[in-house]
């Protein structure tokens, strides 16, 4: 096995990997969309609100943060149709596991956000008179958004990797095409280490951005 | 629920199937949770050491496991490992390496951002005192930096305990495992999926619990 004819017999594959590639990416990109607004809303309803809201809130929080992913593909792809009696297709059950997942996880990091602004902030709201529809949108949001925007990177990165279990429920994303391809040709060592690759290479940019985006925030905070 | 009754014996009669896959994933999860305390440790001071090529490889070994899906590493580790190293190993041990391999690289990353996390004057009040660097290490960085590091370490340890889960798709008879074989012999998914997630949620429940607390104790004493 040398490098050449390994490199050909990847370059006879790439389309199928890109397909995949795109799939994984499209799975990704609308649970990001879905979740994320969601976990916001959640995280609010978590700090300030309704006690029953809340505890609806903090029990979906906590059954999908303790729960596996690939359990809860499992069950939306299985139980949810039984007891609706619908079918909902397969790349709706995969796009509303990854969105509630990502929910559930990035709410967790909005509350740590909101709650690390320092009493003294909104304090010197009440110093300055400001009314909350002032101080909310003017003072606590932009430094709550600033301070979570880090951890939510990070989440959209685990989001993109958990996307790969979605190839245990017959999505054609990355990881399946990789793992299709290496069963069909017997030739598992490129196609899986390419495969793997290519999930590095994504993930590690946007793990750099974060760094990146850290770094400048902790200047800025000190200064 | 839309036809579908919710039959109680079907999970009392799989409780004792679902039992055995429990103990494969909780040994699992032991197993690994303690490789991933000490090669973390140990990693981390690889990746902070003076001597450079042992610093790259740490920070590629932590980059190459906290960029590619978890799924990924243990697909490769089973197809590839074999073929590159002529070794065969049985399906668990191998389990073992990937997993605990996962969870170093995760450990690492909480050990070093423990110890950068602790602040510059610490280090300038060593020197004012003149401790050597070793009694610096041992008597003021590491007892602060284990300190603040447990609570991120037992979150990557509940992580771990979903991560195991993963090992049902290369047909180690974890706890999934014989979830996903008992769906399919009994017909009732709803009953056993729920099961197993109920039984991963419990066993993540009170870990969470333990991590809220210690993160409240660490705030009172860091206050």
């Amino acid at each position: 096995m040398n490098l050449a004819t390994s490199l050909s017999f990847l370059y006879d594959y790439r389309l199928a990997l890109f397909t995949g590639l795109g799939n994984t990416l499209y799975f990704t990109s609308l649970g990001l969309a879905i979740g994320l607004p969601l976990g916001f809303i959640v995280s609010i309803i978590r700090q300030s609100g309704h006690p029953i809201l809340k505890a609806i809130a903090t029990t979906y929080v906590e059954i999908f943060r303790g729960t596996p992913v690939l359990v809860q593909l499992f069950w939306f792809f299985f139980c949810l149709p039984a007891l609706l009696g619908v079918d909902l297709g397969n790349v709706t059950s995969t796009i509303t596991t990854l969105a509630l997942y990502m929910g559930a996880i990035s709410s967790e990091s909005c509350r740590a956000a909101l709650k690390s602004i320092g009493a003294e902030q909104r304090d010197a709201c009440i110093a300055l008179g400001l009314p909350a529809r002032v101080s909310v949108p003017y003072v606590i949001l932009p430094q709550t958004i600033m301070r979570a925007v880090p951890t939510l990177l990070s989440n959209c990165v685990t989001l993109f990797k958990e996307s790969a279990l979605v190839s245990a429920v017959g999505m054609a994303d990355l990881m399946y095409q990789g793992q299709m391809i290496a069963d069909s040709t017997a030739r598992p060592i490129e196609i899986l280490t390419a495969t793997a690759l290519i999930y590095f290479f994504i993930a590690f940019s946007v793990t750099r951005i974060v760094t990146y985006y850290e770094q400048s925030f902790l200047k800025r905070l000190k200064l | 629920m839309n036809g579908y009754t919710w039959d109680s014996s079907v999970v009392f009669s799989s409780l004792p199937q679902l039992m055995s896959g429990l103990a494969v994933t909780l040994q699992l999860t032991g197993i690994c949770a303690v490789i991933g305390l000490v090669g973390g440790f140990l990693v981390c001071l690889m990746a902070m050491s003076r001597i450079l090529p042992l610093r790259w490889i740490a920070v590629i070994f932590i980059e190459l496991f906290r960029c590619t899906p978890a799924l990924v590493q243990i697909i490769w580790i089973f197809y590839c490992v074999p073929f590159f190293f002529g070794i065969f190993m049985d399906p668990f041990t191998m389990a073992v390496l990937a997993l605990g391999m996962n969870i170093t690289a995760f450990n690492a990353e909480a050990y070093r951002a423990a110890i950068q996390a602790i602040p510059s004057s610490h280090y300038d009040a060593c020197t004012a005192l003149g401790l050597s660097s070793l009694k610096r290490t041992i008597y003021v960085i590491l007892p602060q930096a284990v300190l603040l590091a447990i609570p991120v370490l037992l979150t990557n340890t509940i992580g771990l305990l979903q991560q195991t889960a993963l090992v049902a798709i290369v047909a180690i008879s974890d706890l999934m495992y014989q979830g996903k074989s008992l769906a399919t012999q009994t017909y009732r998914p709803i009953e056993i999926y729920s099961t197993v997630a109920f039984i991963y949620f419990i066993l993540s429940l009170p870990l969470s619990q333990v991590v809220g607390f210690c993160e409240k104790r660490l705030r009172a004493r860091l206050a």
